[in-house]
């Protein structure tokens, strides 16, 4: 049977073509009458505690008869009301007001508008008047909110085990000042984490002034030194460059993940997206890269090489591109022929056309990427460079090595540390720890009490940046004031403020130092203040500069400098930020621990990826534990296959195996720092994979909600899609015959169209979906029984595509939630009603109805609705409880629940617009996904407005219905995802 | 072979059964009754509030209109409760020694506290802490701005407060009540310049079904009855 509806489901040139989500599944594929699976994951229904006896049961269930008798004749307690004494202006209880503020990550800015109820942000959203978000955010962002009620954050200042108060700080910094000031600071060092910022960019300046002799070090474990360092190489100064995707026909991306959910590539994203509707001109993306990331999955051409041997692509890039220079060793015939079809394409699209190198790549290849996109005339047109906007274009491990020596040297009576946590997040070879300890003041500040403040003499607990007043700058230059949204939840300080501290200014509130600042730098800005601070975007774009030529000696050198290629048969150790932690600072983020990663779908975790080659070659498999030893040091971690990566390479990520006093990051994964190295920070070779023999279970979400077989999710190249496109996914839209009568449809019609085109798997949708629909955390033991609540989940599907081969495969991904049917499957099964229709053809889940027999998940072919197990929100401290969302309900257990269409948000927007007498327009109701979605992939709107951009987008060519055979008549339609491939290599 | 049963047995049974008939149906009405019994929805219960506020003075003797203290009620799902400070502005002038309104001035000053210490901006002291009378359930999301735009009153869920010594639950508050008005709104309906009166009646010459047609038509009032309009 199944073997029919998968024909039937199939565009005809996919036949015979099947996609898949794991190795395992891949397997099952192939047999005619494929094993039984099970729908859920073995142990989906068990019970947390051992099974209770039948006495216990019986005693359990008559108690909880009577107690649910007792409970509905009790009256609840009168509800306390307690209004303000004097009510804030502008405050109306119940009512929401936005502010707009700014994240800075990876020292640059993510523009947000944030909501806040009574005094209590519960909702950040990019800032659509901000040119560097544009209204998208990313993962962190959303989730940053969380970290704001952690209850773990730290609490109090503290010198050595001591609470102490800000005042007794302020004089102990003071008596310090003046002692350090006899020696012009020659033995003070800070330890900041660059960023853009004027505030802290004054500060500095000013406290160099006061101490001439003192030095600031940066650190930053993702440090996009090697960038600085190439352009410094090939161009004679660091400079940052800033592709234009907008009007590039072509991209190459050597290993740089620019779609990465970074603010610094927000704007980049939005505009590389938008190039890949075939209704325009589409771009071409070629990657090349060890590890899959977002990025490799989106490309038209991937190739997999390890990291180290990505130099030898470029190099034969260059020398296809007539620049003199040749690979140090020859290339693969696959990664020859690519290498030259890339040549002839960037040829054809002079000035069209732009080459990136990743933050993992050395700086000999930065320092090549530039003289490629010389030799591809992209310069000017397509890329152009502009002095860095960070505080400090060193921040690598180079940097750290330098304190470290300053510190064994005793170099150093006072350092201040505001990077975040580097004695966790320095290469584990520097010890950076045990250097701390030479410095007879150390003084830290940060969110959590953690690695780096076990040694702190000093300890200022931080103010959240929701907490706090700051300002900081875009990629692109935009300065956005820095507001806060609520006074310190648990009494922190800025940055700002204990670098003043050092000014002996400690006493002035962190608004007073931002506005000081900028009347100092921008009277214009500081004279409209309030403006300002209310539009959260002040233009002062950064300056670009055409620079060049390069100089092709030095590029020469530092090539010839590079670490000689790795021997055959030598395993790559390949470093990666986490995709939940980022380099570690969001590891106490449950939201984020939760959340899949985009490729490998995996939560609560860091194991080891390994291509299925090499996964045999080393005789292990997924799950099993395996001994890490690098550099002299050992982990223990489980081992993850994942098709589409590397040959010869192990990937680790960074921002796990914490062992600090942050709650929730304790011993999720392993620490990977222990075995990154100063030299090379991101990759190298001679890593030993031992095997232990034990097995840990990783907790994988693409596994669960078994699609059968089917082919959801549509990936067809444009030649095809010219050719043939319309008929073809004309069998999978339109109307089909069925006995039941169709119903008028007055009103509002709402749909939702999502763009597989644009969307890149970030996962931006699903944690933005959390926050809004209070959606709790089930942590990793309910992950791998299948009890994930998201809901909506970004599915990731491999196919073999044109390569035939599963080593590399296509990927694409599909973010899935409540299609809401018009004929839904769930609403016949109800036994309680508790799943009905809504004349605007919303399929509404009524908690208070339902008794939980979860017929209607068996019965939805969605698989998108998820079950209350156990009362999730129990343990929930009430701090954490200020985050939930008022509007929505906050479920309970043993209720079957999903995705809304918000509909909070489309009742709040029908009574605003009643209220002024008007009705709902197009965009008058975002939902919580479309809001975030950096590539704008997910639109929502009234069906019945013929001109709602909803409607253009199910009139599009390239719309058709997931199992659209059922006849479910979804009202979330998807639009195919066409690739552009080069014929050449077709 | 004796039966196992004597007749009488035939005698219990059928008493038992008809006895658990009975204790079904009387079951089921006594609780389908309860629950729709003042007892347990609230109605004419006394509620004891920390401060005497009399509507009846307010609203009836001094013609205040109800938007003076409950000022959201036409822009915010939630009409809103007085803040201490707007209480003052009348009570700071009059009745202002009254040991009636002891607790309010307490809330306000504090105990021995100097009233310039509220000038600066300093934190309220203390709130007073009203009792809810007008109570639906968590997951009922009630929106007062769109009944009071669309000419329902104040009077047709809160009854007749200007003759109210403490404020009293009146209507039932319960789904069916509700879905009665969104079924059928136009008995409910009044002109809007009148939406906050209590005395309202419509003219003897004009029928009130009538006119709340009339007010529908003109208000655009189509109350929906999906689950999500009140349920989210």
């Amino acid at each position: 049977m199944s073997q029919s509806l998968v024909q039937l489901g199939l565009p005809p040139e996919a036949k015979g073509r099947h996609q898949w989500r794991s190795l395992a599944e891949r397997a099952r594929l192939g047999f005619k009458d494929p094993p039984f699976t099970p729908e859920f994951p073995p142990g989906s229904d068990a019970a947390a505690a051992p099974e209770p006896s039948r006495r216990d049961f019986l005693t359990l269930l008559s108690a909880s008869m009577a107690m649910a008798a007792l409970e509905g004749c009790l009256k609840d307690k009168p509800e306390q009301v307690v209004p303000y004494t004097v009510r804030p202006e502008g405050v109306t209880p119940s009512d929401t007001l936005h502010y707009a503020t700014a994240m800075t990550i990876g020292g640059f800015a993510s523009g947000l508008v944030a909501t806040s109820r009574e005094g209590r942000p519960t909702k950040l959203e990019g800032n659509p008047d901000h040119p560097a978000s544009r209204g998208g955010t990313g993962v962190y962002e959303q989730a940053s909110l969380l970290q704001l009620y952690d209850p773990h954050r730290a609490k109090a200042i503290r010198r050595g085990a001591r609470a102490e108060s800000w005042v007794k700080f302020l004089g102990d910094v003071r008596a310090l000042g003046v002692r350090l000031d006899a020696g012009a600071g020659a033995s003070l060092r800070f330890l900041v984490e660059p960023d853009a910022s004027p505030l802290h960019a004054s500060l500095r300046a000013r406290l160099l002034k006061r101490f001439p002799k003192a030095k600031f070090y940066a650190h930053d474990p993702l440090s996009r030194d090697a960038i600085y360092e190439g352009t410094r190489l090939a161009l004679g100064e660091p400079l940052e460059p800033r592709p234009d995707l907008a009007k590039a026909n072509v991209v190459v991306s050597l290993d740089a993940d620019f779609l990465s959910p970074l603010p610094a590539n927000r704007a980049g994203l939005l505009a590389f997206t938008a190039r890949r509707d075939p209704a325009r001109a589409m771009s071409r993306l070629y990657a090349v890269e060890s590890a899959p990331t977002v990025t490799g999955m989106f490309a038209d051409h991937r190739q997999r090489l390890r990291s180290s041997d990505v130099a030898d692509f470029a190099l034969a890039l260059a020398q296809k591109l007539g620049l003199a220079f040749a690979p140090r060793a020859p290339l693969s015939p696959a990664a020859d022929k690519l290498a030259a079809a890339i040549a002839k394409d960037l040829r054809g699209n002079r000035g069209a056309a732009v080459v990136i190198a990743g933050e993992r790549q050395p700086a000999a290849v930065h320092a090549l990427a530039v003289a490629l996109n010389e030799a591809i005339g992209a310069v000017g047109d397509c890329l152009e460079y502009g002095i860095p906007l960070l505080s400090d274009v060193r921040s690598g491990p180079a940097a750290l090595r330098e304190l470290s020596a300053e510190l064994r040297a005793g170099a150093v009576d006072t350092l201040v540390v505001t990077a975040w946590n580097p004695a966790y997040s320095a290469p584990g070879d520097l010890e950076l720890a045990s250097a701390f300890t030479r410095a007879e003041n150390l003084v830290y500040t940060g969110l959590y009490e953690d690695e780096t403040s076990r040694g702190a003499s000093w300890f200022v607990p931080r103010a959240h940046w929701l907490e706090s007043w700051g300002d900081a700058r875009s990629f692109d230059g935009t300065a956005t004031l820095v507001q806060p949204l609520i006074e310190p939840l648990y009494g922190g300080f800025t940055d700002a403020q204990v670098y003043a501290a050092f000014l002996g200014e400690g006493d002035k509130s962190a608004h007073d130092l931002v506005q000081d600042a900028w009347r100092a730098s921008r009277p214009d800005v500081a004279a409209k203040w309030d403006a300002a601070v209310q539009s959260g975007a002040i233009a002062s774009g950064a300056a670009a500069l055409i620079a060049g030529p390069s100089s092709g000696e030095a590029i020469a050198e530092a090539i010839r400098a590079l670490p000689a290629p790795l021997a055959p048969g030598e395993l790559e150790l390949g470093f990666h930020p986490g995709a939940s932690t980022l380099d570690g600072r969001f590891a106490n983020n449950a939201w984020l621990q939760e959340l899949p990663d985009p490729v490998a779908k995996s939560a609560w975790g860091n194991p080891a990826w390994v291509s299925p080659a090499t996964a045999r070659a080393l005789g292990v498999d997924t799950n099993d534990v395996v001994t890490l030893t690098y550099a002299g040091r050992t982990v223990t971690t489980p081992v993850l296959v994942l098709p589409g990566h590397a040959d010869g390479v192990v990937s680790v990520h960074l921002g796990y195996g914490r062992q600090s006093g942050e709650h929730v990051a304790r011993d999720v994964g392993f620490d990977a720092y222990k075995l990154r190295t100063a030299d090379a920070p991101w990759f190298g070779g001679g890593v030993l994979v031992g095997r232990t023999g034990r097995r840990q279970v990783i907790p994988l979400t693409q596994e669960h909600w078994s699609m059968e077989g089917r082919d959801p999710a549509v990936d067809v190249s444009l030649k095809e899609f010219e050719a043939h496109g319309k008929e073809r996914l004309d069998e999978r839209r339109g109307p089909l015959p069925s006995l039941y009568p169709q119903w008028e449809k007055p009103g509002h019609q709402w749909g939702m169209a999502i763009d597989l085109a644009k969307c890149i798997g970030c996962n931006a949708c699903t944690i933005a979906c959390v926050a809004e629909n209070n959606i709790p955390v089930v942590g990793p033991e309910d992950v791998i029984k299948g009890r994930v609540m998201h809901w909506i989940r970004i599915d990731r599907y491999f196919d073999e595509g044109p390569s035939g081969s599963v080593d590399e495969p296509q990927a694409i991904t599909q973010p899935m939630a409540c299609v809401h049917c018009e004929n839904a499957p769930c609403e016949y099964v109800c036994p309680v009603e508790a799943t009905v229709h809504s004349d605007e053809g919303l399929n509404e889940m009524v908690y208070n109805r339902c008794v939980g027999t979860r017929y209607c998940s068996n019965n939805c072919p969605y698989k998108v609705r998820r079950f209350n197990w156990f009362n999730f929100h129990k343990d929930v401290s009430s701090t954490e409880r200020l985050v939930y969302n008022p509007d929505v309900t906050v479920r309970a257990r043993g209720v079957m629940e999903k995705c809304t269409y918000c509909v909070q948000r489309i009742e709040h927007a029908r009574i605003d617009a009643r209220n002024r007498g008007g009705t709902i327009v197009d965009g008058g109701v975002v939902t919580a996904c479309e809001q975030a979605c950096p590539s704008k992939a997910i639109v929502f709107g009234d069906l019945s407005d013929r001109g709602s951009r909803v409607s253009v987008q199910h009139a599009s060519e390239r719309r058709y219905d997931v199992l659209h055979e059922l006849n479910t008549r979804p009202r979330t339609v998807y639009l195919a995802r066409v690739r552009n491939p080069n014929p050449e290599l077709a | 072979m004796s039966a196992p049963f004597p007749k009488w047995s035939n005698t219990v049974m059928r008493l038992a059964l008809g006895a658990l008939a009975v204790g079904v149906v009387g079951g089921l009405t006594i609780l389908l009754t309860y629950t729709r019994s003042p007892f347990f929805t609230g109605q004419f219960s006394s509620v004891q509030q920390p401060i005497q506020f009399d509507h009846r003075h307010h609203v009836a003797d001094n013609k205040m209109d109800c938007r003076y203290c409950h000022s959201s009620v036409e822009t915010s799902s939630s009409a809103g409760y007085p803040a201490t400070a707007l209480c003052l502005n009348c009570h700071a002038q009059v009745w202002n020694k009254a040991p009636l309104l002891d607790p309010l001035r307490a809330a306000f000053f504090g105990e021995g506290t100097p009233a310039t210490q509220l000038t600066g901006g300093a934190p309220p002291v203390r709130p007073i802490v009203w009792k809810r009378v007008h109570r639906v359930a968590d997951y009922v999301y009630f929106n007062h701005s769109a009944h009071v735009n669309k000419g329902v009153g104040c009077v047709e869920c809160h009854g007749r407060v200007d003759r109210m010594a403490e404020v009293t639950q009146l209507a039932p508050l319960s789904m069916g009540w509700c879905l009665d008005c969104h079924r059928d709104p136009a008995p409910h309906l009044r002109p809007k310049e009148f939406i906050t009166s209590t005395e309202w009646d419509p003219p003897s010459s004009v029928d009130r079904v009538k006119l709340g047609q009339e007010l529908a038509a003109r208000y655009d009032v189509h109350p929906r009855q999906n689950c999500t309009t009140c349920h989210r």
